[in-house]
């Protein structure tokens, strides 16, 4: 059962990386590559919320890129099985590191920095691999371009997120730990 | 709605306009069938027809086609993408060869026929989704997902994330203030310097976002959600034979091409897959 906390979850984060997004598609936009952009700030955001929040986070990634990149791209099958479901799938990778791992988003243990340095590279690397897998069978890229996608944007997201998610885990997570929405209970 | 104009998620569009009349749960069946019927077809000549028979129905339906001009520049962005992929990187054998690389791709004349399918296909569904959220508003959102059977919550939780987005707009622009009044200079820099500034602003925004998290999540449970028992709704759709008729239509095409694609080469793109 959906509880409003649930939905609280989603509708804030997807409220809050929808205008992140659209900023970051007109500020560092990637040639070649439409509705993209070199450093995704709104993967900093969400990846957060999912580390706080668990799935619910996610899905508020999914809805705001889903929204954001239809704006420039067009609502279709396309943008949402290429952007958006590699945006619902990444967070949920980097959730899976630290809960294979044990360890916990407030980044102060080694445990969890470890988590953190190998969850979000990896993250990436399966978003780019979705991604721009989806766009060759789509025909938007060949083979051989395959792997330029998957590179640029195995750097850009992991960029995005160190630069963005590290202080917000580093300073917020005491303050969300008083949530009731908070999913690690030590 | 005044003036003989509805208010949609893509501004204003006049009353006249058919698919505005639509029933919500026909406006989100045409966009899931608009685009999978897109994603099925591969040949260039189909496409092409698909594209002119949606073109057709929108100028009967006196849909603004005139609103796709903006979507124009996007076009010349993914024809850029796929020209440059194509050209570059690609092997498609053909009767004639234009050009060899030097690592051994080539352009034929079944590349600039295989280019020009991934562009027709891309616009079919850009203008057959673009059409359709031009008469979608937010309350078709709510209602049109229920009445396919999606749970209220994730509907609810959708239209919400819309709603929140202009709050925080507002949030950000506030926080950019407050970041410029301490002499920040957030137009100075390369494209990389002025998207890190802007991610300085990331914790206020965060500390905003959990804040309203919490209120939200108060005010949802205080009105008694998630709904228990039957739920009443404000507005009431009436289906009408137009309805049954446009459903009807859209999930026969969908599966006939479907069905026609595996009896018949005619609908995929010719010589595929290349050897």
């Amino acid at each position: 059962m959906v509880s409003a906390r649930n939905v609280a979850v989603t509708a804030v984060t997807a409220g809050l990386c929808l205008p992140l997004a659209l900023f970051a598609i007109v500020l560092v936009p990637i040639p070649g590559l439409p509705a993209a952009s070199g450093f995704w700030i709104p993967a900093g955001f969400y990846f957060v919320m999912t580390l706080w929040f668990g799935l619910w986070g996610a899905l508020g990634g999914h809805i705001a890129t889903f929204l954001a990149m239809g704006y420039f791209q067009g609502f279709t099958l396309q943008v949402w099985a290429d952007g958006a479901v590699g945006d619902l799938i990444a967070p949920l990778v980097a959730l899976a590191v630290f809960k294979l791992m044990g360890a916990r988003p407030d980044l102060r243990s080694k445990r969890d920095k470890l988590a953190w340095l190998i969850g979000v590279p990896l993250a990436s690397l399966v978003c780019g691999l979705w991604v721009h897998t989806v766009n060759l069978l789509f025909g938007v890229i060949t083979w051989p371009f395959w792997w330029v996608g998957v590179l640029t944007y195995f750097i850009g997201d992991s960029l995005a997120v160190f630069a963005v998610g590290t202080p917000l885990l580093r300073s917020l997570t005491s303050y969300v730990k008083q949530s009731p929405m908070y999913i690690w209970r030590d | 709605m005044g003036g003989g104009r509805v208010r949609t998620l893509f501004g204003y569009v006049e009353e006249s306009c058919l698919l505005t009349r639509a029933h919500p749960v026909v406006k989100v069946l045409s966009l899931v069938a608009l685009n999978v019927l897109a994603w099925l077809i591969e040949a260039p000549v189909p496409l092409a027809i698909y594209l002119s028979g949606l073109l057709l129905a929108a100028a009967l339906a006196r849909a603004p086609l005139r609103r796709l001009k903006g979507y124009l520049p996007y076009l010349l962005l993914v024809a850029q993408a796929v020209v440059l992929s194509y050209a570059l990187g690609s092997r498609i054998p053909g009767a004639v060869v234009y050009a060899t690389l030097p690592w051994g791709c080539y352009v034929s004349d079944r590349t600039l026929l295989y280019m020009a399918s991934v562009m027709l296909r891309i616009s079919c569904m850009l203008v057959g989704s673009t059409l359709v959220f031009l008469s979608l508003r937010d309350t078709d959102v709510v209602y049109g997902l229920r009445g396919l059977g999606v749970p209220f919550s994730a509907a609810f939780s959708l239209n919400l994330a819309l709603r929140f987005s202009a709050l925080f707009l507002d949030d950000y622009a506030r926080v950019r203030d407050a970041m410029l009044l301490k002499g920040v200079r957030l137009d100075a820099g390369g494209p990389l310097e002025r998207a890190r500034l802007l991610s300085r602003a990331a914790v206020p925004l965060m500390v905003i976002a959990i804040r309203r998290m919490q209120d939200l999540s108060f005010a949802l449970e205080l009105k008694g959600f998630p709904p228990r028992g039957r739920r009443t709704y404000v507005h009431e759709f009436r289906w009408s034979w137009a309805d049954t008729a446009a459903a009807a239509a859209l999930v026969a095409t969908t599966v006939g091409v479907a069905v026609a694609k595996l009896l018949s080469p005619l609908l995929s793109f010719p010589g595929w897959p290349f050897a």
